[in-house]
């Protein structure tokens, strides 16, 4: 746990506010001084593994609790585990969230999840991969003020478009001739609201921005040659997109589908407010969210629900963190 | 099962037909160049479906056969003819007719399908007005965005086109008319466009390439756009509009009403959003203390500096602007803490999370860098940051939980605290070997006091000094008054008063005004390793060379960091705290989860979502998410400009 033999270029600072070690000096201290002094050099190690802990116990209590029956739970606090205290450990939580096939089902819950987060994956990567090859490679007037405004949405608060786009969904658009007293119908009511489909193209929408301005970066920067030479060889622009740019960005296109896929799936907001009358079609999220206002009642399975709820997330980041963290930086560093 | 293949089947679909139109489209534009008139068909289908597509979805066509289906297809054969026909007639005389003749052909076809219950009669005077109006419109629109007269004058007929269809159909009293005025109507409108078909000429070989080329930016940008302007630019100049109306008293659900500014001057107002009526309470609060004593603090280490530095100026340093930092950040929260309301709190959220989670972050990336098993440690406090807001909301409620003061605490937060309160009040061992282990702390942490300050290591020496002296007040409370979750009561027992003491627990969640603060640790616990990512790389990036050749000049850790490394990566602390700063402005679901707005921990976007769908005041509703939409404007007005730096 302490810091290496040969001191790296940077070793780590103790602490941010100012009051750091002297290294230099206090090293040719003798005796109790050099005990000291050696215990402080390995200090940053461990505030960062007792950070570590800090940040890890909330979840583990959650794991633990999920096997512990309502008794336990309620009882006794979830690290008499790791002291040896075993009872009352069972599966039945894990059982119970799974067996009810009411309104409550769990797991109609999660293939809702999926339902929404899957499509609301797939269509943005499609759509903003053809959008973010116009911006980099296709001229034409106006391309770099449409990209400006296109990405700057990303700051828009989803609020701002959730009751229009509800009112969309449920009563499609109409408009009112200004001056006389006809209304048109632009887009007629089909019935969206209530159903993962209003879910997915309200993420797709506002997924958009940052799409394209992740794919762009990527796309932008490969290099002009090969354009140049596919062009030469006359290909055309859906071509070259074909044969050439999606299999070039495989990697980005995988860091954005992984973000995508965590924040969609772990979506609460958008679900809520367009499938709040349809709890046939609640999302995980929902249904835990719903478990925990009868926090007195089914708190017992309210800690597997979470669980289960967020497994799938864990998994993909930690099977695919690789990408997730090129998708972090390539949307917050390089812009 | 059923529910998973249905769905599935529904992703495959949806996934389907998008990935088919894009690449039909793009097909059918590269026709453009080769098979000229196969090309023009489909264009003129795909005209004529949408054409009486749009009539037929506005209930003005006769009902034949399956409804909605069947006059669509009789405008896309028509259509398909039309445009067939006339891309292989060149004579420019005989092109006209055609034109004008096919299109008022159909104009009759329109006329003969109009519903007989339906037919229009006409406001002539409507008609031509909107005519002449739009034919203007589009004629100036034409001539600015074109600059050639020729051209600008088929945009003005377009105009006229469109204007007479919106005038004459919008204009009209459906119900009251007769036969020969649906035709007057339809054929008019048609042949004007049919006038405009006419007066083009077939694009030679270069202006078909042109087409086919030129077709592509709109391809490819449409889908994206089409989301962007429906989905986000539309509702947003529509949620705009709808804050300056409001619900009529005793109205229906939709009957809104102008309200002008009401909404906004209500959310200013009412007590709910900004209650400054405590405001007096504010040096009441032991915050407001420590942040006055580490002000004298900074001042005290300034004039020492001053008087002892060689040159007789006062210059900063680490001593001085660390207690300053610290005592503004906290007379910051205690004044988030005595103001209350739905907008302070949102500002105490913005300014909590977004420093706490940077400087965590910061610290735990400059902790972590080139550590043994360093990319364990960074993921698992990244991992918070793939779990939902649900979720982790959940989890911190068994972190918060507190169980009756008798019975053992299952929450790890007042476990520690009822434990430190048994510590402080208990006779046992347990009781002595705590004040043994301070004793043990307060003097380590003075030898090393002593050590530092003879090797001139005064910033270690003081900061060891200030933790003494922390831990020694911790000592006191501890031996004197007592620290933690306790409290005593007097009880009776046989008619002799004996005073007991009995654990007290926190409700993390219910006490006001720090509750809130609870609330934004949880965030804080998500975001920090969103932060930490970002640093670690943009730290290991710092080029080596820097780094060495400080060393070389003889710098500390200390001033490389805050002198090498943070100039460094200034930027970077940008982009990490205007990210913050967005999304924690729009923090809901740790809120709706938790407290669901109660016990004072109200936010904007909580707030929102109460009033427009709980109420259902459309108008209150987008008013409060206009004021998120605002708050967030000099970030998006931040972001453009770098942009445009990065762009040049």
């Amino acid at each position: 746990m302490t810091t290496t033999n040969s001191p790296p270029p940077t070793t780590p600072a103790s602490s941010s506010t100012g009051g750091t070690s002297k290294a230099g000096d206090a090293s040719k201290e003798k005796g109790v001084g050099k005990i000291v002094y050696n215990t402080m050099r390995s200090v940053p190690t461990w505030v960062l593994w007792i950070l570590v802990i800090l940040w890890t116990t909330p979840t583990i209590g959650l794991f633990v609790n999920s096997f512990r029956d309502r008794d336990m739970q309620r009882t006794s606090a979830f690290w008499t585990l790791f002291r040896g205290n075993f009872d009352g450990l069972t599966l039945n939580n894990y059982r119970e969230i799974f067996g009810t096939e009411a309104d409550g089902g769990f797991w109609d819950g999660i293939i809702n999840s999926f339902a929404i987060a899957i499509p609301a994956t797939v269509i943005p990567i499609a759509i903003a991969a053809f959008a973010a090859y116009a911006f980099a490679w296709i001229e034409f007037r106006g391309r770099e003020w449409l990209f400006i405004i296109t990405v700057s949405l990303l700051a828009i608060p989803n609020q701002v478009a959730l009751i229009p786009l509800l009112q969309l969904f449920s009563n499609g658009a109409h408009v009112t001739l200004p001056g006389l007293d006809k209304t048109v119908t632009l887009v007629p009511d089909v019935g969206l609201v209530g159903t993962s489909n209003a879910v997915w193209l309200t993420h797709t929408a506002f997924a958009m921005p940052f799409a394209i301005f992740l794919l762009h970066n990527y796309l932008s920067s490969l290099p002009k040659d090969i354009f140049e030479a596919a062009r030469i060889d006359g290909a055309d622009h859906f071509t070259i997109f074909w044969r050439l740019v999606l299999p070039l960005s495989v990697p980005v296109l995988a860091a954005f589908a992984i973000f995508q896929f965590l924040w969609t799936y772990n979506d609460y907001l958008i679900a809520i407010t367009m499938l709040g009358s349809a709890p046939s079609e609640w999302p995980a999220t929902i249904k835990i969210a719903t478990l925990s206002g009868e926090f007195g009642l089914k708190e017992n399975v309210l800690t597997a629900g979470a669980f289960v709820q967020t497994v799938v997330p864990l998994a993909v980041f930690f099977s695919l963190q690789r990408y997730f963290v090129r998708g972090i930086l390539a949307g917050a560093v390089k812009g | 099962m059923d529910r998973l293949i249905s769905t599935l089947i529904r992703i495959v679909l949806a996934v389907g037909v998008s990935g088919v139109m894009f690449v039909v489209l793009n097909y059918l534009f590269s026709q453009a160049t080769k098979r000229w008139r196969l090309f023009n068909v489909i264009v003129g289908a795909f005209i004529g479906l949408l054409y009486f597509g749009i009539l037929d979805g506005n209930r003005l066509l006769g009902d034949v056969g399956p409804t909605l289906i069947f006059w669509p297809i009789i405008g896309a054969v028509a259509g398909g003819i039309v445009f067939g026909v006339l891309s292989e007639i060149e004579e420019p005389r005989l092109r006209f007719a055609t034109a004008a003749g096919s299109m008022a052909a159909i104009g009759i076809i329109q006329g003969a399908a109009w519903r007989s219950d339906f037919l229009p009669s006409l406001d002539w005077g409507t008609a031509i007005a909107w005519t002449l109006i739009t034919g203007v419109i589009f004629g100036a629109l034409g001539l600015a965005i074109r600059q050639d007269f020729f051209r600008a004058g088929r945009w003005a007929l377009i105009g006229l086109a469109i204007g007479w269809m919106l005038g004459a159909y919008g204009g009209a009293d459906f119900g009251s008319g007769n036969r020969g005025e649906s035709y007057l109507a339809a054929i008019i409108g048609l042949a004007l466009v049919g006038v405009c078909l006419g007066m083009s000429k077939i694009p030679d070989n270069a202006g078909r390439i042109k087409i086919n080329a030129g077709s592509r930016k709109y391809i490819f940008l449409a889908p994206a756009l089409a989301f962007v302007v429906l989905g986000l630019l539309i509702p947003l100049a529509r949620t705009i509009y709808l804050s300056l109306l409001t619900r009529e008293e005793d109205g229906r659900f939709n009957d809104l009403v102008w309200n002008g500014l009401e909404n906004y001057g209500f959310i200013f107002t009412n007590e709910n959003s900004l209650d400054f009526s405590d405001w007096g309470n504010f040096f009441g609060s032991s915050l407001v203390w420590w942040g006055a004593g580490l002000l004298v603090l900074s001042l005290v280490v300034v004039l020492v500096q001053w008087l002892r530095s060689p040159d007789g100026r006062p210059r900063a340093s680490g001593g001085s602007i660390s207690p300053f930092v610290i005592a503004w950040f906290l007379i910051a929260m205690a004044v988030f803490a005595t103001l209350r309301g739905t907008i302070i709190n949102n500002l105490w959220w913005v300014f909590f999370v977004s420093i706490m989670a940077t400087v965590l972050g910061l610290v735990i990336a400059v902790l972590a860098d080139r550590t043994r098993m360093e990319s364990v440690a960074k993921s698992l406090i990244f991992m918070p940051m793939a779990i939902s807001f649900v979720g982790a909301s959940i989890i911190w409620r068994y972190m918060y939980i507190a169980r009756p003061p008798n019975k053992p605490q299952t929450g790890v937060f007042n476990s520690i605290w009822v434990g430190i309160g048994e510590l402080s009040t208990t006779d046992s061992w347990t009781g002595i070997l705590a004040i043994a282990v301070l004793i043990g702390v307060i003097a380590v942490l003075l030898l090393l006091a002593g050590i530092s300050w003879r090797a001139k290591a005064k910033n270690m020496a003081l900061s060891s000094l200030l933790g003494a002296g922390l831990v020694g007040y911790l000592f006191y409370r501890l031996i004197g008054p007592g620290i933690g979750g306790f409290k005593t009561r007097t009880i009776l027992v046989d008619g002799q008063e004996v005073t007991q003491t009995i654990p007290d627990t926190i409700l993390f969640l219910q006490n006001i005004p720090f509750n809130n603060l609870w609330l934004m640790i949880i965030l804080i616990w998500i975001q920090t390793g969103f932060a930490m990512v970002i640093f670690s790389a943009a730290i290991k990036a710092v080029p080596g060379e820097f780094i060495e050749a400080a060393k070389v000049d003889g710098a500390t850790e200390t001033q490389i960091f805050w002198r090498v490394i943070i100039p460094q990566i200034a930027t970077t602390i940008g982009v990490v705290v205007t990210t913050l700063i967005v999304l924690v402005m729009k923090v809901y679901d740790i809120v709706k989860v938790m407290t669901n707005g109660n016990f004072g921990t109200q936010v904007l976007a909580s707030d929102m979502w109460q009033r427009a769908f709980t109420e259902s005041n459309f108008g209150l509703g987008s008013a409060l998410a206009v004021v998120l939409f605002i708050s967030v404007l000099p970030i998006m007005f931040y972001n453009i400009r770098r942009m445009q730096k990065l762009e040049t």
